[in-house]
């Protein structure tokens, strides 16, 4: 069963229609947990675009070869692999950028996306459609931590990317986890608001 | 009955193959993780003691190796220090718990191999002979000024709100905390992982032994003139004088928490107050029995 999506449509479907954030409501731990800062949420989007492809053509390469009762521990398996070896190459050639990163990348193996993306897509489809599929899933996963970080820091600690924006902490509220929660809640509602919208206007 | 067997095989192979590739990806990349561990420890220890690209160390300032081990013969416990010798060689100065000195034997290990933990251990229980057990403890550095000693500096570890905490800390010869730098913690990001930031690890500079030994940290809000003192480096908006002025005056206090990262405040002071007490209570030892047995270190 072979996608009729070209390699753009899966890119742009991983951002919109099936933002892994807001649509599939998957991996809602870091949405809630660690989209603090802006910064945040762009160095975990990018880890996980990078797991997140890796895994997705691996799977897609053996993906005939995995036996269907053990797909589950063999994705674990497959993710698990990749990100100790992401680890380990950025630690050893990307100090600065590690320094950052580390503690991001090994929280991804625990990520619902990851592995939920390898069943529904990634075992079914060609490598081609796989690797695109993933970036944009990756991409899709940045952007929304990156709405909420904004959101969330502006209104927690009146900087944006550690810049003092403000000038003072309107709601020091919005840095904690709980906030996580409404505000995760609240842009999903405003996000199928402007579908809505849309949809409407363009039948109009 | 078959369908066990091939899922067993093919996990098993699956698990073979994952391990392989980790494998190999470790060998070829654990050296260059080293030299960059390495090189980011050296830049922070001359950091802590003030140096920088802008203003280098000057010539006469040296840096000794100390390394505690624990010794182990049948069931008794002592400490065994790996010290550098003013000529140049290496000795083990074993002391027992009670703080008399035990034995003194040289290592023979040639000074750029000290530095790697399985040289040391090969050369130390070649030296102290059979029917001992080592154990890697900690190390300090001791660094002299034309001789004289003028920092001490110790890495070291204690449990943070997450895991571990490592952290390196720069003590005057008076034991008064001369800086403390984060070096590797799992602390949330955003709440514990603002141990890292200046406005916490710059309370503990200045502090004097006195004052650590009874060390807490208190859960009021930062004074926001302490902030910009502590930040100054940042934001550039306090002159010297007054920033020295400014900590002069909260020298004596408690660490002020962190928002939201109360425990993770409480780890490091703790961390920090044991390591300093347990440091001066250990040097002196060591430096009694060095002068008691006329061991002749430099420093």
């Amino acid at each position: 069963m072979a996608t009729d999506k070209t390699n753009l449509q899966l890119v742009i479907n991983g951002i919109l229609n099936e933002n892994p954030i807001f649509r599939l409501v998957l991996s809602m731990c870091p949405a809630v947990g660690i989209s603090t800062t802006v910064m945040n949420g762009f160095m975990l989007g990018i880890a996980v675009l990078f797991v997140q492809v890796c895994s997705s053509c691996t799977i897609a390469l053996f993906k005939n070869v995995i036996h269907p009762r053990i797909r589950i521990p063999t994705y674990t398996l497959t993710i698990a692999t990749w990100v100790t070896v992401i680890d380990m190459v950025l630690a050893a050639y990307l100090p600065e950028a590690y320094a950052k990163m580390g503690i991001f990348i090994k929280l991804i193996v625990a990520f619902a996306i990851i592995t939920m993306r390898l069943e529904m897509f990634a075992s079914k489809e060609s490598i081609n459609a796989s690797f695109w599929d993933g970036i944009g899933m990756g991409l899709g996963f940045m952007f929304g931590m990156m709405a909420l970080g904004l959101v969330r820091e502006l209104l927690g600690m009146g900087t944006i990317l550690g810049y003092d924006v403000l000038g003072f902490k309107p709601l020091l509220f919005f840095v904690l986890p709980l906030a996580g929660f409404f505000c995760v809640g609240l842009m999903m509602a405003f996000f199928n608001y402007i579908e809505i919208v849309y949809k409407r206007t363009k039948r109009a | 009955m078959k369908d066990i067997l091939t899922i067993i095989f093919r996990l098993t192979v699956a698990c073979l193959l994952a391990g392989l590739v980790m494998g190999v990806v470790f060998i070829s990349t654990n050296k260059a993780k080293k030299h960059n561990v390495h090189i980011n420890e050296k830049k922070v220890m001359f950091s802590l003691l003030g140096y920088s690209s802008k203003n280098p160390a000057p010539d006469n300032v040296a840096m000794h190796e100390v390394y505690r081990y624990l010794v182990g013969e049948d069931e008794d416990l002592a400490m065994g220090y790996l010290l550098p010798l003013q000529d140049g060689s290496f000795s083990f100065v074993t002391i027992n718990l009670a703080g008399a000195f035990v034995a003194q034997t040289a290592v023979a290990i040639p000074a750029e191999k000290v530095f790697e933990a399985g040289e040391r251990t090969l050369a130390i229980a070649a030296a102290i002979g059979a029917g001992k057990t080592i154990r890697y403890a900690d190390q300090t550095i001791v660094v002299t000024t034309g001789g004289q000693r003028t920092a001490y500096l110790l890495p070291g570890r204690f449990p943070g709100f997450k895991t571990f905490i490592g952290a390196m800390l720069a003590l005057d010869q008076h034991f008064t905390i001369l800086g403390l730098e984060i070096m590797e913690h799992e602390e949330d990001p955003g709440l514990g992982g603002e141990i890292v930031q200046a406005y916490f690890k710059k309370q503990f500079k200045g502090k004097s032994l006195e004052t650590i030994k009874k060390l807490e940290v208190v859960k009021t809000p930062l004074p926001d003139e302490y902030l910009k003192a502590l930040e100054a480096d940042k934001f550039g908006t306090l002159g010297a004088a007054e920033v020295a002025s400014i900590q002069e005056q909260y020298k004596d206090n408690d660490i002020y928490a962190l928002t939201g990262a109360t425990i993770s405040s409480r780890s490091v002071t703790n961390g920090v107050k044991a390591m300093v007490k347990k440091f001066a209570y250990r040097l002196e030892i060591l430096d009694r029995v060095l002068v008691e047995q006329h061991i002749a270190v430099p420093f």
